[in-house]
């Protein structure tokens, strides 16, 4: 099987944007969820780090690599060592197949003229800009008493690298200048923005998220900590209950896109219901199935294991739950694949219901810009639904554990069903 | 060459995993290699052109059953037991019984001659799937829906009998 090098890079890059933004949610979400909890409880919140408390997360992240990473003795080594690994690889790998912006061909040339060199000096102002301001924050930082020698090592780390990626965009630019125009390998190609287009899409969703019950249970049992062995148990329980609702919610959504591909349900949701001939409102799945969307919203907030639905770790009830054991780095996995399951859930939440990357009113056009629009429009609609996550947290308190059993089974389920007939007589009556 | 390689990865895997489900003493672990095990095989399914039917062995058999395997075996506790040899005829005989399957499966794989693979032979689509339960497998896919009633209605039946004597004995003793 011969491998073409230009889907292969522009594989590799499409994984490097996904893993890049994955990553990178966990730190971002943690300052967002503490900041915003403080925002909630009339605090002030994380604020001695950075601007606004913003280098917090670096300061944690450097703590937990520094942390003792300690095994207790009656634990099961292996398994506990592997618990952490059960949970993340689920937590990256779900996102491939959601489709992140609108498909663009390749252009062939990118040739010098005022908007390029406008917009790439714009960019090398906004860096420089930026390291002013973290040099400047670095700098009145240091004379404070809180002020330790990392905190003030990474200011200046942060400043440099800001600095050098300016200058890497200046080069940039006085070479496109010289050069006049410059040829982009693998023009023509068409740039899919989804990893793994497969037939099965959401399917494999599912397949995958089914197996992040698997670190929890086993970090549970392997601690041989008896609350770790009831957050783990709870855990199982709660999931394999919540995973119905939430894979029946989705039925109406492949039913109106006729396809298991996330990119045709998107497609299905760029148009737009006509009502009484004159009112045009974007045909996103949330309004047919509006039973669906909540369904799989509160079975989100399960699943990824959220306030009012965290009784695998019930910090009232089981000390921390599966988790009580682990500190170091392999605690800091489990709170990373908390994180990026709760970033995958919102991808899915917004490209099931809330029309995927699409602008409401606006085409976009099949060129960069059009992708970069889209992309930044998906962004944001995650980011609202990530914020929806903290808000939810930091509002309702936990449940009780047979409510959230007994409404997962008597509530939800039967919901979800009731949303897959209506959304078929929608159908059969040609509304959707 | 590179899906060949895969093969036999994977089939490793699911040997040694399957080896490791039945020979290992604490029945998590034994449980999460049977996990693995099912891994593998849906990794078989994909490498046979059959996506749909591998993500489908991960959700139900992994994603659901095992799940709840584990949840069992995690609720009783059953770790670090070590049973002695009480029953030595029926272990015998069951070491007799698998050896001769797997010796009879061996020599009859020999003797067939290597199967070729016709590539987009089946329509393996969920869509073709969902025509094919729907339409000409309608009446043994109700059945085997009945049959899953019939086991729900009589696993509740069975467990609600118990909880009924229970309620009554604590009505007698107050």
């Amino acid at each position: 099987m011969p491998i073409d090098l230009t889907d292969a890079v522009m594989t590799a890059v499409k994984i490097a944007i996904v893993l890049g933004a994955m990553l990178n949610i966990t730190p971002i979400m943690v300052w967002v969820e503490r900041r915003g909890s403080a925002l909630m409880q009339d605090r002030v919140g994380p604020n001695r780090i950075g601007p606004l408390g913003l280098l917090q997360s670096i300061a944690d992240a450097l703590k937990f690599i520094l942390k003792e990473d300690v095994v207790p003795a009656q634990a099961h080594r292996v398994l506990y060592t592997m618990a952490p690994l059960f949970g993340l690889i689920p937590a990256l790998t779900t996102i491939a197949v959601v489709p992140f912006g609108r498909a663009f061909v390749i252009p062939d040339t990118l040739t010098y003229d005022s908007g390029l060199a406008f917009g790439l000096f714009g960019a090398i102002m906004l860096m420089l800009l930026l390291a002013a301001g973290t040099a400047a924050a670095t700098v009145k930082f240091r004379t404070r008493p809180a002020a330790t020698r990392l905190n003030v090592v990474v200011g200046w780390i942060v400043t440099v690298s800001l600095v050098g990626v300016a200058l890497v965009l200046l080069a940039a630019l006085l070479a496109m200048k010289s050069a006049g125009s410059v040829h982009i390998p693998g023009a023509g190609h068409l740039f899919e923005p989804i990893v793994a287009d497969v037939n099965i899409g959401l399917l494999l969703v599912f397949a995958l998220a089914s197996m992040s019950v698997y670190g929890l249970a086993t970090a549970g049992w392997a601690s041989s900590n008896k609350y770790s062995l009831l957050g783990g148990i709870r855990a199982s329980a709660q999931m394999i209950s919540y995973e119905l609702a939430l894979t029946l919610s989705t039925v109406g959504a492949l039913m109106a896109a006729g396809s298991l591909r996330l990119v045709d349900v998107v497609a299905r949701q760029t148009g737009y219901f006509v009502l009484f001939d004159t009112v045009k409102i974007p045909a996103w799945n949330c309004l047919p199935m509006f039973l669906g969307f909540v369904v799989f919203v509160v079975s989100a907030f399960a699943e990824t294991n959220r306030t009012p639905f965290d009784f695998a770790e019930a910090d009232a009830e089981l000390v921390a739950g599966y988790h009580t054991e682990y500190s170091s780095m392999k605690f800091a996995m489990f709170f990373m694949s908390e994180y990026m399951a709760m970033g995958t859930m919102s991808a899915l939440i917004v490209t099931l219901f809330l029309g995927g990357w699409d602008i409401p009113y606006y085409h976009e056009p099949a060129t960069f810009f059009g992708f970069l629009f889209s992309a930044v429009a998906f962004l944001v609609k995650i980011s609202i639904m990530m914020f929806v996550f903290v808000w939810v947290r930091w509002t309702i308190p936990r449940l009780k554990y047979d409510i959230l059993m007994r409404i997962g089974w008597k509530v939800f389920l039967p919901l979800a069903l009731i949303n897959v007939v209506v959304v078929a007589l929608l159908i059969a009556a040609g509304w959707v | 060459m590179f899906e060949l390689s895969i093969f036999f990865v994977f089939a490793a895997t699911a040997i040694v995993f399957a080896l490791v489900v039945i020979l290992h003493r604490n029945p998590v672990v034994s449980a999460l290699a049977l996990v693995a095990c099912f891994f593998s095989l849906a990794v078989m399914y994909i490498l046979l052109e059959a996506p749909f039917l591998a993500a489908l062995q991960v959700i139900v058999y992994t994603g659901a059953i095992m799940v709840l395997f584990l949840f069992v075996i995690m609720l009783l506790n059953l770790q670090h037991q070590h049973e002695a040899l009480t029953r030595p005829v029926q272990q015998f005989l069951g070491w007799m019984a698998g050896a001769t399957f797997c010796l009879s499966l061996i020599f009859y794989l020999l003797q067939a001659a290597a199967p070729v693979m016709v590539s987009g032979a089946y329509d393996t689509s969920a869509r073709a799937i969902g025509f094919k339960l729907f339409e000409s497998y309608i009446l043994p896919f109700e059945a085997v829906s009945i049959l899953l009633l019939a086991a729900i209605v009589g696993a509740l039946v069975l467990s609600a009998r118990g909880s009924t004597t229970v309620k009554g004995d604590t009505e007698q003793a107050r």
